[in-house]
């Protein structure tokens, strides 16, 4: 019998317990993706009034707008770095404008790691979230030591900038060494799949 | 904070990754080479470091022997920080090379040694006049096209650089070189005078292609010599570290 899984509430919940610039790695199921959403994006960082850098190797950003709109969710805050559309569709149709910028490919991690810090950079709000979705996603497309740098590298970064850094685990697409590698990084878990204790 | 002996005072290009790398800056009243294949950044770099130094309150001085400067200006990243009141003010100068060569009639496509001396000098008073504190001149590789020999060239460089630091003045030569190149410079003098040495490339990774920049050399201070990433962004020029891990270049 698996355990319930969290609830938007109290992913948001268990992020506002956390100090400020804090890493967490989020690992969810797939079954609660909207959940996590919500919890992040809404109940958590546009209730601060953070900006949001929604790094995306999963679905793309306009997919993710998409499901804001679908749950109501205010996307003024959200800025997307969109690493999967542009090997999906192309330059010439996928959507790049204020609130998206495209990365070619999600093997350019170097070309993430430089739009994510244009976006802080560019950012007038005091705090800000970067949500990393998922870190299952870019390790289709990169072997885990260059991962595990970009991981280290990232972060840090982030914490000197006062940014939370949320990844997004996958446990029904995940493996050890990815778990391993994203909890050496991080300050903090939030279990908020199936797998979750307690 | 006070410097320690034996350190120098920098002089903050505000390209907070380079001044990152050069551990605070470039080391005041050095010359730097700052070079590369084509469209890889230099004068976007270049151009960023005098705005910032303006910006600081430090009197700038562009010279462009490639391009002109109207056309320059009318082309560059739409910087947020740049604003025109900076070139209004007198802050950040503009001047074009072609028109410095017809003022001293030095129309020839090949400069005596005399005359070499008479464009050092030229060069040197104007900065002095302007109090001028950060100089980039674009590109030098195009003055070096006068001056022909490796001889003269040392001689230009050297005399040039000497006026300028006893100015105060630090200064970015801006070097082209082809793409495939192996020296840092094209007449392979330039980078053994210059006082430091900052590399932009393209590179290439399994299809991808990156931007880098890599500081070879910078007396007077230690440095990273690790290959960085870089974009060039309404924000100035980002960097971060080349990712390593697994690849195979
Ligand atoms: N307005 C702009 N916005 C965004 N990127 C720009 C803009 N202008 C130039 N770039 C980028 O900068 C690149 C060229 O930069 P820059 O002119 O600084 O290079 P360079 O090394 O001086 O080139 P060259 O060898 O032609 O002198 C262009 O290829 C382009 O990608
Ligand atoms: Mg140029």
């Amino acid at each position: 019998m698996s355990p319930e899984l969290a609830s938007a509430q109290q992913i948001a919940d268990e992020l506002l317990e956390m100090p400020e610039a804090s890493a967490v790695s989020l690992q969810m199921s797939v079954d609660n993706y909207l959940d996590v959403i919500r919890g992040v994006v809404d109940l958590f960082a546009n209730k601060k009034k953070m900006d949001t850098i929604y790094v995306t190797a999963t679905i793309s950003s306009e997919a993710i707008k998409r499901v804001l709109e679908a749950l109501d969710i205010d996307s003024e805050r959200v800025f997307f770095v969109d690493c999967i559309s542009h090997i999906m569709m192309g330059a010439s149709t996928a959507a790049q404008d204020e609130k998206t910028t495209l990365v070619e490919s999600p093997t350019m991690l170097e070309n993430l790691m430089l739009k994510v810090e244009y976006l802080i950079r560019r950012s007038q709000s005091e705090g800000k979230v970067v949500v990393i979705d998922s870190i299952n996603s870019l390790a289709i497309h990169n072997n885990n030591w260059i991962l595990s740098e970009l991981l280290h590298i990232l972060v840090s970064g982030l914490r000197s900038r006062d940014a939370y850094t949320v990844i997004l685990t996958v446990e029904e697409h995940s493996t050890p060494d990815i778990s391993n590698m994203v909890n050496l990084v991080c300050d903090h878990g939030i279990h908020a799949g199936k797998l979750r204790e307690g | 904070m006070p410097l320690k002996p034996g350190d120098r005072e920098r002089c903050a290009t505000g390209v907070e990754g380079l001044d990152t790398i050069l551990y605070g800056g470039i080391p005041r009243t050095n010359t730097v080479l700052l070079t590369g294949s084509c469209g890889t950044g230099k004068t976007s770099l270049a151009l960023e470091f005098l705005i910032h130094g303006a910006i600081r309150g430090e009197n700038s001085l562009f010279i462009s022997v490639t391009e002109n400067s109207e056309k320059l200006l009318a082309n560059i990243i739409p910087y947020r920080f740049f604003d025109r009141t900076l070139v209004r003010s007198g802050r950040l100068v503009f001047v074009d090379m072609p028109i410095m060569y017809e003022r001293l009639g030095l129309t020839k496509p090949d400069l005596s040694m005399e005359e070499i001396d008479l464009l050092v000098s030229a060069l040197a008073s104007l900065a002095k006049e302007l109090g001028s504190k950060r100089l980039v001149i674009d590109s030098i590789t195009s003055v070096c096209y006068k001056l022909k020999t490796s001889e003269k060239i040392r001689d230009f460089i050297l005399k040039l650089s000497k006026a300028l630091s006893d100015l105060g003045c630090t200064s970015i030569l801006v070097g082209e070189v082809p793409a495939d190149s192996t020296s840092y410079s094209s007449f392979g003098v330039e980078e053994a005078i210059a006082d430091g040495i900052v590399l932009m490339a393209n590179m290439e990774r399994r299809g991808d292609l990156l931007r880098t920049l890599q500081v070879i050399k910078m007396r007077g201070t230690m440095h990273s010599r690790a290959k960085y990433v870089l974009d060039l962004t309404p924000m100035g020029v980002l960097l971060v570290p080349l990712l390593k891990g697994g690849s195979t270049q």
